[in-house]
């Protein structure tokens, strides 16, 4: 017996509850989810990995920090110098956009669902007056803060590391749309595999051939297909001009199409609104059976 | 309201597997237990009338509506799973505030609610204390809590009392006798005759996924007497306990395994009064667990299908 069970044996009156249950609306049914999830996000072992993968581009700031400050040049382009807002311009794009959104948006989107269910908490969730929907809606919400709570202030870390501070008024509005890019894409990415953790029966594989496999390829290529892609409406709103150093990019440039700005983002909303929908859909028709 | 679960032509497949087989019952207010070995179709009915499951044949009503789709109906319903998961990171109280909260009560209420349900199953001085620091017996504790938070008018209980010490075992079937007397209504699951019969009288059992008997069962009781009693005891000194076992005539063996003693007994009543009367006076240390396997049922089971 453990020092909290009392050995009185005195019951308690079973009294009615005075307090007052209100109908909550889906919005605020997410809410509460999110608050109950975003703890438990935060404190786990996935923002550990993500930790890990944002501190990669920090790295690199600080190394190009100091070869910069013993006069060398850390990155040139068809020989010429790149520096500072630049180096921080390719580290958005060839980093961040096309490499750790794509990853976290798959490895967190994926795992909404997943890890209630392999940690059979989902029982506790499902089991309450509130839609099935709200429970991903409220631990997409809760994903969105997690990723925003580390990777936002990793790029800021990374820009004034390596953007001069006699540029940093000319920059600092540029910062501004990267970090808004940077948090639409998260979004995007997150509400696109929450669909797929929630279809799907092995979705961090089906999420990583989207990611480093149809998107890359397809981008490379001439056509329509690349619109299939969250990639191409994310390129074309980075404000950074991209270097050119090879055959590869040459070519990428000749193909390469920048839809308007507002073309971009309805697309985008789109996705994240679309995607988001139906994976709410999947997880009211879908039975979770827990593994005894 | 006729029935708390009407059950028709229900049957639940997991692939080739069957889980409930053309299960047609109606379960009526007050405490029914579910009664059946290990792997007999209780979870699986039980996820089915919690609208976890949807019947892969057939329909299932709780309170007079639809439970698949119907989140609504959890407003009136509390659910004490038999899975030992949890938020380990937080408190008890924090844990069963959240879960409440998504009934619709605000912040100040829902506080209030959790701290008054986890009085009730004596964990409010552990309440501050993190899940994953609590021993088995607080965990099942903190499930009953999130399960009757929200007061509601149905208590469904899957092997509530796994783990929990003997004390706690009778508090706890203590908690859900007041509860159905205070008008509400328990559908409690157990593998095992004795904790089901101290609740009530009212028994279903469940065995390959089909009722085999309802109603009132003193005749498989008197059966089940007949079959040795296994009983698995834990605690701080298992020679003490085996000592105390073997001063009275209703152990017919007994087995020493790690920090626990096994013991056949042909009487269980006897035995478990005397088991409670033992861990409350503390002579042969702290007993720390008591389970019954479920070897023995499953022979009456056995026998009652033969018939």
């Amino acid at each position: 017996m453990t020092a909290t069970e009392s050995t009185d044996g005195a019951e308690k009156a079973i009294k009615p509850m005075l307090h007052s249950f209100k109908r909550m609306s889906f919005f605020e049914a997410s809410r509460r989810v999110f608050d109950l999830s975003l703890g438990e996000m935060l404190w786990s072992r996935r923002t550990i990995f993500m930790g890990l993968v944002v501190g990669g581009p920090v790295l690199l700031a600080v190394i190009v920090k100091l070869v910069e400050t013993f006069g060398m040049s850390a990155l040139r382009v068809n020989g010429q110098r790149v520096a500072g807002f630049g180096i921080f311009g390719v580290m958005i794009w060839m980093l961040f956009l096309r490499f750790i959104i794509p990853v976290l948006g798959v490895f967190y989107g994926t795992a909404l669902m997943a890890d209630e269910v392999e940690d059979k908490t989902i029982t506790y969730l499902f089991t309450r007056p509130i839609p099935r929907g709200a429970v991903l809606v409220g631990k997409f919400l809760a994903y969105l803060a997690c990723t925003f709570l580390v990777v936002l202030p990793s790029v800021m870390i990374v820009y004034f590391l390596l953007v001069p501070l006699s540029q940093l008024p000319g920059t600092f509005p540029s910062l501004l749309v990267d970090l808004g890019l940077i948090a639409l894409g998260l979004a995007v990415y997150g509400g696109v595999f929450s669909f797929v953790g929630a279809f799907f029966k092995r979705p961090l594989v089906i999420g990583l051939i989207f990611a480093f496999g149809w998107e890359q390829v397809v981008l490379a290529l001439p056509g329509y297909l690349k619109q299939f892609t969250i990639a191409y409406y994310l390129q074309a709103l980075v404000p950074h001009a991209m270097p050119s150093d090879g055959v590869a990019s040459l070519l990428q440039g000749m193909f390469r199409e920048n839809p308007p700005a507002m073309v971009c983002l309805f697309w985008l909303f789109a996705y994240l609104g679309g995607f988001l929908y139906l994976a709410t859909r999947v997880v009211e028709k879908k039975e979770y059976i827990l593994e005894q | 309201m006729n029935a708390l679960v009407h059950a028709e032509g229900v049957s639940k497949w997991y692939g080739q597997v069957s889980g409930l087989n053309n299960v047609t019952v109606s379960i009526p207010p007050g405490i029914t237990g579910l009664l059946g070995p290990n792997g007999a179709g209780k979870s699986t009915f039980m996820k089915l009338m919690t609208g976890q499951l949807k019947p892969s044949q057939g329909t299932i009503r709780v309170m007079d509506e639809p439970i698949w789709g119907n989140p609504a109906v959890f407003a009136r319903i509390g659910f004490c799973p038999e899975q030992d998961a949890f938020y380990d990171r937080m408190t008890g109280l924090e844990w069963v505030t959240a879960l409440v909260r998504l009934n619709g009560l605000n912040d100040a209420d829902a506080d209030a609610a959790a701290k008054r349900a986890l009085d009730r199953v004596d964990l409010l001085d552990a309440a501050a204390k993190k899940i994953g620091a609590y021993s088995k017996g607080m965990r099942q504790r903190v499930k009953m809590a999130q399960a009757l938070v929200h007061d509601p008018d149905l208590l469904i209980l899957d092997e509530p009392l796994t783990g929990m010490d003997p004390l706690m075992r009778r508090k706890t079937i203590r908690l859900i006798k007041d509860w159905a007397r205070a008008g509400k209504h328990i559908i409690v699951s157990s593998h095992i005759l004795h904790e089901i019969e101290s609740m009530t009288s009212n028994i279903l059992l469940i065995n390959n996924g089909r009722i085999v008997a309802e109603g009132n069962v003193h005749q498989i009781r008197d059966l089940i007497d007949t079959h040795p009693h296994t009983v698995y005891v834990r605690g701080q000194n298992p020679r003490a306990l085996a000592r105390k076992f073997l001063s009275e005539d209703d152990v017919l063996s007994m087995k020493f395994e790690k920090d626990a003693v096994v013991v056949e007994t042909a009487r269980p009543d006897s035995f478990y009064a005397r088991l409670t009367e033992l861990a409350a006076s503390g002579e042969a240390g702290q007993i720390d667990e008591v389970q019954s396997p479920d070897d023995n049922l499953q022979a009456v089971f056995k026998y009652l299908v033969k018939q």
